[in-house]
């Protein structure tokens, strides 16, 4: 995983002026319309310019769930932001000037300050811009959401495991070891007595996990969940939040990309464009 | 003579009362890198606290209510509320208690301080498996070769802010973060790991100079008699050194 330079830990380097074309802005809450997407940029693409003023950069790339974590807090904190998406097939050499890893999400902002790991980016954008806070104030609260956050960290290798299995070997044991995770989750919102992971109101913590259960709704595994019903209903609720649903996974897209991307096609990530 | 110099509490054991009020409660065992995170932090900040150690080979059956697993450090505060995973443990104590700060206040700097983190992920496993390996008679090249790698990454980043520590000139948490596995290489014989990496070798110094640090260095002969009972599979491991 770690490779090429760790320089961009840095303050980041000056960068060629930008080209109008290559760039799109996607600014703060709308009332639910989306720009359009741009086409992700490749190897041998030029590297964008500086950020502007009074806005952040998001590298991204449509159906990645880790990059969605940092567009829904984008979106639920009305942060003004431009995105460009990376061909995570093909990708560009800056990109790596930006993220050693190689990896979407990464953050840029006007001072040139980079943040990657999409964790790491959900937590800086709410400590560093205002309105609505996403992380409790309470540091034992706050504690909790982490300790969530673990739980939940074996839900996307299994369903990516699940994925690349559909339509080869028997998935039962994959199934069988997701149901098992729900279930650590049930337990969380059981105990709480709340709708949402946090509390009564959705947080941080829903937004970090949300991307996964919508590749379940995308892929019609709905029945996941069949035997976590506090679960079910958490999804439910999620649904109706202006973030999830604006910026919601359209499945058949999804699984277009989806097939593309696990025969490593190089025109996946911009499928249904 | 640390204040964890107390006899772990095995299978069998009672179950501890509830945590004095104006005290926090760290179950940890007094060798394990982790914990070591958690008490370099309640040092450096001045948290009165009380520690239980737990004997890992022998867990006692009321553990399991603190930590589902039975790891690791686990905080238990006076209102009976738990945390554990040693990073969302130091985090809870900087945010929850007062005084010296030791994450930065500037929001891009407590980011890059946890991207620094992700940077250090493969060398607890690395430094293991060293120990394990060399303890089973068996050669670690390939794995000290990956070791001096993520530390080569680590001396880029020293040298690229020039400074002495993670953080910026000052001891932060990112530092006593990565600190424990550093103070291992000694006496899990892997020493020469940090051979090309002078500017990782001036703040393994820098550090021991650090009077947290200090105050909780182990005994390098206690250590080593910890280490041969452990890869004994002896269960009084883990109150090696301790006087009755």
């Amino acid at each position: 995983m770690s490779g090429g330079s760790a320089r961009s830990l840095g303050k980041g380097e000056a960068c060629p002026p930008r080209s109008a074309a290559t760039l799109r802005r996607v600014s703060g809450p709308g009332p639910g319309g989306r720009a359009a997407p741009e086409r992700s940029h490749a190897g041998g693409s030029a590297p964008p310019g500086p950020v502007p003023e009074g806005l952040i950069r998001v590298y991204s790339m449509r159906f990645c769930p880790f990059a969605k974590r940092t567009l829904l807090v984008l979106k639920a904190k009305g942060i003004g932001h431009e995105v460009i998406n990376i061909n995570l097939k093909n990708k560009p050499e800056w990109f790596f000037k930006k993220n050693p890893f190689g990896l979407v999400p990464v953050l840029e902002n006007s001072q040139g300050q980079v943040i990657y790991e999409s964790a790491i980016t959900c937590e800086y954008l709410d400590e560093a811009y205002p309105g609505k806070k996403l992380l409790p104030d309470d540091p034992y609260e706050k504690a909790c959401q982490k300790m969530v956050f673990e739980l939940f960290s074996k839900v996307p290798p299994l369903l990516l495991s699940f994925l690349r299995r559909q339509n080869k070997e028997d998935c039962s044991g994959v199934k069988e070891e997701l149901h098992k995770e729900f279930s650590k989750l049930e337990e969380v919102l059981t105990n709480k007595k709340t709708t949402f992971f946090g509390g009564s109101s959705l947080s941080m913590i829903d937004y970090l996990i949300w991307p996964w259960f919508e590749w379940l709704i995308a892929l019609e595994l709905n029945e996941c969940v069949d035997h976590t019903p506090n679960l079910k209903l958490w999804m439910e609720a999620m649904m109706k939040d202006p973030a999830v649903s604006s910026l919601f996974i359209d499945p058949k897209a999804f699984r277009g990309f989806l097939d593309l991307y696990l025969q490593n096609n190089l025109e996946a990530c911009d499928y249904g464009l | 003579m640390t204040d964890d110099a107390t006899r772990t509490l095995g299978k069998g054991s009672a179950p501890p009362g509830p945590v004095p009020e104006g005290l926090i409660r760290l179950y940890s065992m007094r060798f394990c890198p982790f914990a070591h995170r958690t008490r370099l932090v309640l040092r450096a900040k001045g948290i009165r606290h009380e520690v239980i150690n737990i004997n890992l080979r022998n867990k006692p059956e009321w553990y399991f209510t603190k930590h589902p697993f039975g790891q690791i450090p686990v905080l238990e505060n006076s209102k009976g509320q738990l945390i554990y995973e040693s990073v969302i443990a130091c985090e809870y104590l900087d945010d929850a208690y007062p005084g010296r700060k030791l994450y930065p206040y500037d929001s891009y700097e407590r980011a890059r301080q946890k991207m620094l983190l992700e940077l250090f992920c493969k060398v607890p496993h690395l430094t293991k498996e060293c120990l394990v390996t060399l303890r089973c008679g068996r050669g670690c090249a390939d794995l000290k070769l990956a070791l001096r790698q993520e530390f080569c990454n680590l001396e880029e980043i020293l040298g690229y802010q020039n400074t002495i520590f993670f953080g910026g000139d000052c001891i932060s948490m990112i530092d006593y973060l990565f600190w424990p596995w550093f103070e291992r290489l000694d006496v899990y014989g892997i020493a020469d790991c940090v051979n090309h990496t002078p500017a990782l070798r001036l703040w393994i110094a820098a550090m021991k100079q650090d009077p947290t640090v200090c105050a909780l260095l182990i005994d390098k002969n206690i250590f080593l008699g910890f280490l041969n009972l452990y890869f004994q599979n002896n269960p009084d491991a883990f109150d090696y050194g301790l006087s009755c």
